[in-house]
């Protein structure tokens, strides 16, 4: 198994590498202009200009450049950004922003685990009767209709009817944390609901559920202790992803709401150039989702003992 | 007992003249594949009045543009005119500039399902053929898988901006780079698939035969993707206008001065708590074409899969 998880992080680890690398290059097509703050632009004459960014090493081959991010990244250094907040570690913009995002990310997906899930057992229970109508109309409106259009639904609903504020606001963040809550819950809600409910009518038809019902097991029972539980293994490998994932927050939704969180960080250093937030940002997503991945095949060995990752000696 | 068995025999069974025509008709059965996947769509009547739903809107939305007394070219911002309600001059108001808010609406819609098939149509043929050699060349499948993993592992968001902001927004930039990222999925699907089929004893027999690889991945693997093929086309216009609606909101998307549905729930987000109406005229045709795809997808799958079939 120790074996097993070194070579699958290492895998992970090219993975990200690559990714990161072909992310910096891509940031080194951009006009040089955009490395320096709006007010150095109007000062700077072009000796000043050239002068700064050569002392910044960014005028040598991308080669030399990739070589010389490589070094501080061992050292764990990820540079400064530069137009978000001007001479501010990434690590400090980003750690500002993620707590607002992975709060309201945890909170919605502690919710929409609960709900989700349990429509989705109500809907299996019975199915093709009128819960399991509503569940699948649910459903359906929430993955077929934009988010845009179903936020808006939401915020007109909270905001004209409950009289909950519209903007989010660090004064009265419980309340005005509300309306975001239920757009990020909702979307997974139907999520959480859909795929139960599809693996637990699969595995109502198995033969084994029909011997424990000839048997005379009270449905209970069967459902919770034999449908549930094997009909949540396939859910509970995406379960870490999403958990680790809440860090980097919903662009939609906290653009929507003007939650100050992760979400519109990235467009926003891409949009104003901050290449040092943008290269960081890109690092923390893809290496969350390969460890998030990982965590959610070890989670399903846990609910499944059956599952093996490694190959065993004999066994096909 | 054995009286009556004797007479039963002699009654029961006689010989039979042969007859060519007759025997052309048994053994030729007269399945077709397109038309039982029609017969069996066709059996589902919700399936069916979605697609009528779905054309209405299409041929409607000229007709709106045709009988509306504002042309979209002609459209000129004052200031005077902002947030009139909708009324017998302008049927559907007028938006925060004070044009007319009918033609955009209609306008965009078309914009929008135009984006939309262009995109599922382009992801499906680019998905297709890099699927089936994906899936058919074995050398090939660990560096498409790579490619796969690094494509897929950069956020798509990255890629948009990157692309708005370096080479600019239009139709077409915007739909030549949503297929550019959209037919990851569809080749994925299609390589599982190919995978599954290219050993089976058939294509064994067919490749023993002399049968060229073309043929093979055309007449012999093919007809197994159509379903899902059909889905993820089905799903990927709804996927489309809702990235197309998300990306123009955060003003990477099409150009301004190309309205799509996107721009105009965008333009709304400002001032919808005062003027509803800004919202839900384009927030209900939106929300009937995706679902109306949505669920005829579903249907048409179902109906394209030859073990529903007979």
């Amino acid at each position: 198994m120790a074996k097993y998880t070194i070579k699958r992080l290492l895998q992970s680890a090219v993975t990200v590498l690559i990714v990161v690398t072909i992310v910096f290059l891509l940031l080194r097509l951009l006009p040089t202009d955009y490395y320096f703050t709006e007010d150095q632009l109007m000062k700077f004459t072009d000796q000043q200009k050239h002068d700064a960014l050569e002392a910044a090493g960014l005028l040598d081959s991308p080669g030399k450049q990739l070589i010389h991010f490589y070094g501080r990244l061992l050292h764990f250094d990820l540079g400064e950004s530069r137009r978000i907040q001007h001479g501010v570690a990434v690590t400090k913009v980003i750690g500002s922003k993620f707590t607002v995002s992975m709060r309201l990310g945890m909170i919605s997906m502690a919710i929409s685990l609960v709900i989700g899930v349990s429509m989705g057992i109500i809907q299996a229970r019975f199915k093709d009767k009128i819960p399991d109508y509503i569940g699948t109309v649910y459903t359906i409106f929430v993955n077929a209709v934009p988010g845009l259009v179903s936020y808006s639904l939401v915020l007109i609903f909270g905001s004209r009817v409950l009289g909950l504020p519209s903007m989010y606001s660090t004064r009265k963040a419980t309340e005005s944390s509300i309306l975001p809550i239920v757009c990020l819950a909702m979307t997974s809600i139907a999520y959480y609901a859909l795929w139960t409910r599809r693996y637990m009518v699969d595995e109502i038809n198995k033969d084994y559920i029909k011997l424990a019902r000839v048997k005379g097991m009270s449905t209970k029972t069967i459902m919770v202790k034999h449908v549930l539980r094997n009909a949540f293994v396939p859910l509970a490998q995406y379960i870490p992803a999403s958990l680790l994932l809440t860090i980097s927050g919903s662009l939609l939704v906290e653009r929507f709401f003007s939650v100050p969180g992760m979400g519109p960080l990235l467009t926003d250093a891409i949009n104003r150039y901050d290449t040092n937030v943008v290269q960081a940002l890109v690092m923390l997503y893809a290496s969350l989702g390969i460890i998030g991945v990982f965590l959610g095949d070890i989670l399903m060995m846990i609910f499944d003992p059956r599952i093996t990752l490694v190959d065993k000696g004999g066994t096909r | 007992m054995e009286d009556n068995k004797q007479i039963n025999e002699e009654e029961l069974f006689s010989f039979v003249e042969y007859s060519p025509e007759e025997a052309e008709r048994i053994g030729y059965s007269d399945y077709s594949y397109w038309k039982s996947v029609f017969q069996s769509f066709l059996k589902k009547k919700a399936a069916v009045a979605l697609t009528v739903i779905f054309f209405a809107l299409v041929i409607f939305s000229f007709i709106a543009l045709a009988i509306g007394k504002y042309d979209y070219k002609a459209l000129v911002p004052d200031s005077k005119l902002a947030f009139i309600k909708p009324n017998g001059e302008y049927w559907f108001g007028t938006d925060n500039l004070g044009r007319d808010y009918w033609c955009q609406v209609w306008y965009a819609a078309q914009t929008s399902i135009k984006l939309a098939v262009l995109v599922a149509f382009g992801e499906c043929f680019v998905g297709i053929t890099i699927g089936c050699i994906w899936g058919y060349v074995r050398r090939l499948d660990r560096v498409f898988t790579e490619i796969y993993n690094v494509i897929n592992n950069i956020p798509t968001i990255i890629y948009m901006t990157l692309i708005a902001l370096m080479i600019g927004q239009s139709f077409f930039i915007m739909s030549v780079s949503l297929i550019a990222f959209g037919w990851l999925t569809m080749a994925r699907n299609v390589r599982n698939l190919v995978i599954m089929y290219r050993d089976r004893e058939y294509n064994l027999a067919s490749r023993c035969l002399g049968t060229s690889i073309g043929r093979i991945l055309v007449k012999n693997i093919f007809p197994y993707l159509i379903s899902v093929v059909i889905l993820r086309l089905a799903l990927s216009i709804p996927g489309t206008i809702t990235l197309e609606s998300t990306l123009s909101y955060l003003g990477l998307g099409l150009g301004i001065d190309t309205p799509s549905l996107g721009i105009l729930l965008r333009n709304a987000r400002s001032y919808f708590l005062d003027y509803p109406y800004l919202l839900i005229f384009p927030a209900v045709i939106v929300s009937v074409i995706t679902i109306t795809f949505y669920l005829i997808g579903n249907a048409f799958s179902d109906a394209a899969d030859p073990r529903n079939h007979v």
